[in-house]
């Protein structure tokens, strides 16, 4: 069957559509009584678009477009749960430390040698924070490093 | 001329040494941004917004050093399609096209030299451009209400398809998704929490530059670990700059087609800097003819998506300004810059906030010099190289005669008429009541 990614993504934006749909039924009656225009009226129409959207993609999807595979599809996974490690990390271990792995590993993936990326992201990460925190007084989590 | 009369002010506030030195500053950065195969002026805005809010710069400002930044990010766009075939964004790679073959025919510094001479021209005529029109649609837009609005929006979400390509239906999919995560936080009219789901972080909403800044920063990641490759490339050298001034004059037409077309087709919702180096270069080679040597170096080919690019950029602020609609992808991260300054773009902006308008748009325009600087060094040393020391050659020639008067015009008239205009718009603004 051609165009499978994008009858699997239809299918999901369907349910994202109907869920949004729905939720946006449940609100309260907002104080003052009903108007035409209420909280729910906008999402509601927004729904539909996305639930016509998504079922003609299902119904006509594009022929696939080629998947990334092996190697450039594994790197692509490891980018990604770099992000969300990153995300998670930020606050436990400070920023520091956070940012050096983050930018070292994905500097690294990206074709640099180890040692220059980690350098890299240690340098990047100095430099922004003192920047944000002593130059902008913007505090970033400083974690793991704290000076009590 | 009130537009005129607010040009000046305009350059009144740009003019500032703070606002001066921001705008050099951004043109540099953006330089930079733009440089970089695949970073282009709308990863470069949207990485430096962050920068703006927590230096708690002014709007004007803040949007002077986001201009500048955009600026030199279509100029800096340039230097990586003509040295290593790899264009820095999507409107260079018609640059590219006849770059690439003259850096290889070693006349690269040639063609950087006249690519920014032709960046300069493009964007010049697209800032006039900008000057004429904003204005006379801003007035006209006054009119709009709600209806007119919506429809307007309406009509933008419509032809983002322009910007996006293929599918139209994915655009709409895309569009409405869009608009789903800006309904998240408590609804402005009634204060009915929608989509919180009890979490307190999402009272407030999903910021809009959080969103823009994550989508562009990770696909970029994402598209550049996947299409990351590891072979090396020729090393190109410079060579000696052999551009003749008669060659620069030469190309003077093209260079008017290319930022009159670029400026056209930037204020075309949707359609943006790419068309409009698109068609300039297509035009060009029509134009031209069997004449020309297209594809293997014509200098023709890399003067016109140069200016049609720039005079686009100038081109998508139009719509931006006025109408609150953004023209292209750079110019809707500008957009979001401003609704988070608390400055509704559109019409009114051009009464309510007039200083900050102007200023921009001055401020494109010295950007634009600002970049321009090495490259009028580097013409000077030439043009005394070709007349053996003799200074009256920069005058010498009618056509030099004519920019020199503009020139000196340009600069004298702020000092001059500025203060007095200044008054007379105080005045102005005493006398009519504000509506609003």
């Amino acid at each position: 069957m051609t165009g499978l990614g994008d009858r699997i993504l239809g299918l999901g934006l369907l349910v994202l559509a109907v869920a949004y749909g729905w939720v946006a039924q449940q609100w309260p009656e907002p104080f003052g009584g009903a108007e035409t225009v209420g909280p729910e009226t906008f999402p509601t129409i927004l729904s539909v678009v996305l639930v016509v959207g998504s079922l003609y993609l299902m119904v006509k999807p594009d022929p696939d477009a080629q998947w990334p595979v092996g190697k450039s599809a594994l790197e692509l996974v490891v980018s990604l749960v770099v992000l969300v490690a990153y995300a998670l990390l930020l606050e436990p271990l400070g920023f520091v430390i956070a940012t050096t792995m983050a930018v070292g590993t994905l500097s690294w993936r990206m074709g640099a040698n180890p040692k220059p990326a980690f350098m890299t992201g240690l340098l990047s990460a100095i430099v922004v924070f003192v920047l944000f925190n002593y130059g902008l007084s913007l505090s970033l989590p400083a974690g793991l490093l704290e000076v009590q | 001329m009130e537009t005129i009369g607010y040009l000046m002010e305009g350059f009144a506030v740009a003019l500032t040494l703070n606002n001066l030195m921001y705008a050099l500053f951004g043109a540099f950065v953006g330089t930079l941004i733009g440089c970089l195969p695949g970073l282009g002026p709308a990863n470069g805005v949207a990485i430096l917004i962050p920068l703006a809010f927590t230096l708690g710069l002014p709007p004007e400002t803040a949007m002077i050093l986001l201009t500048s930044v955009y600026a030199g990010a279509m100029y800096g766009g340039r230097i990586s399609s003509i040295l290593l075939n790899i264009p820095g964004d999507e409107p260079a790679m018609m640059t590219c096209l006849d770059g690439y073959p003259m850096a290889r025919n070693g006349r690269a510094a040639d063609a950087l030299a006249i690519s920014a001479v032709a960046s300069f021209a493009g964007g010049l005529i697209g800032t006039i451009g900008l000057i004429l029109l904003a204005p006379v649609l801003a007035r006209f837009a006054l009119s709009f209400g709600p209806a007119e609005y919506f429809a307007l929006f309406l009509l933008a979400f419509a032809t983002l398809g322009g910007i996006t390509g293929k599918n139209p239906m994915k655009t709409v999919i895309a569009a409405a998704l869009g608009i789903m995560i800006s309904t998240v936080g408590i609804d402005i009219s009634t204060g009915t929490q929608r989509y919180t789901f009890g979490v307190l972080e999402l009272y407030e909403g999903i910021d809009f530059i959080l969103a823009i800044v994550g989508l562009f920063a990770i696909s970029e990641l994402l598209f550049f670990v996947e299409h990351r490759m590891g072979s090396g490339r020729d090393k190109m050298s410079v060579g000696k700059l052999s551009l003749s001034f008669k060659e620069i004059v030469s190309t003077i037409p093209t260079q008017i087609r290319g930022g009159v077309l670029g400026f056209i087709s930037g204020v075309l919702p949707g359609a943006g800097a790419s068309l409009g180096s698109f068609i300039s270069y297509t035009l060009e080679k029509q134009v031209i003819g069997k004449k020309g040597k297209f594809g293997e170096g014509d200098i023709r080919g890399v003067v016109a998506p140069e200016a049609g690019n720039n005079g686009a950029s100038s081109g998508a602020l139009v719509p931006m300004l006025t109408l609150g609609v953004p023209g292209s992808g750079t110019t809707a991260v500008l957009l979001a810059m401003l609704i988070s300054l608390n400055i509704t773009p559109g019409p009114l902006m051009f009464t309510q906030n007039a200083d900050i308008v102007w200023g921009v748009i001055a401020a494109l325009l010295i950007g634009n010099l600002l970049l321009l600087g090495p490259e009028m060094e580097k013409n000077l040393a030439h043009a005394m190289v070709l007349s053996d020391g003799e200074w009256s050659i920069l005058w010498g020639s009618p056509l030099a005669m004519g920019l020199w008067i503009f020139a000196s015009l340009g600069l004298a008239l702020p000092y001059l008429v500025g203060p007095i205009l200044r008054r007379r718009m105080r005045a102005a603004i005493k006398e009519t009541p504000v509506s609003d």
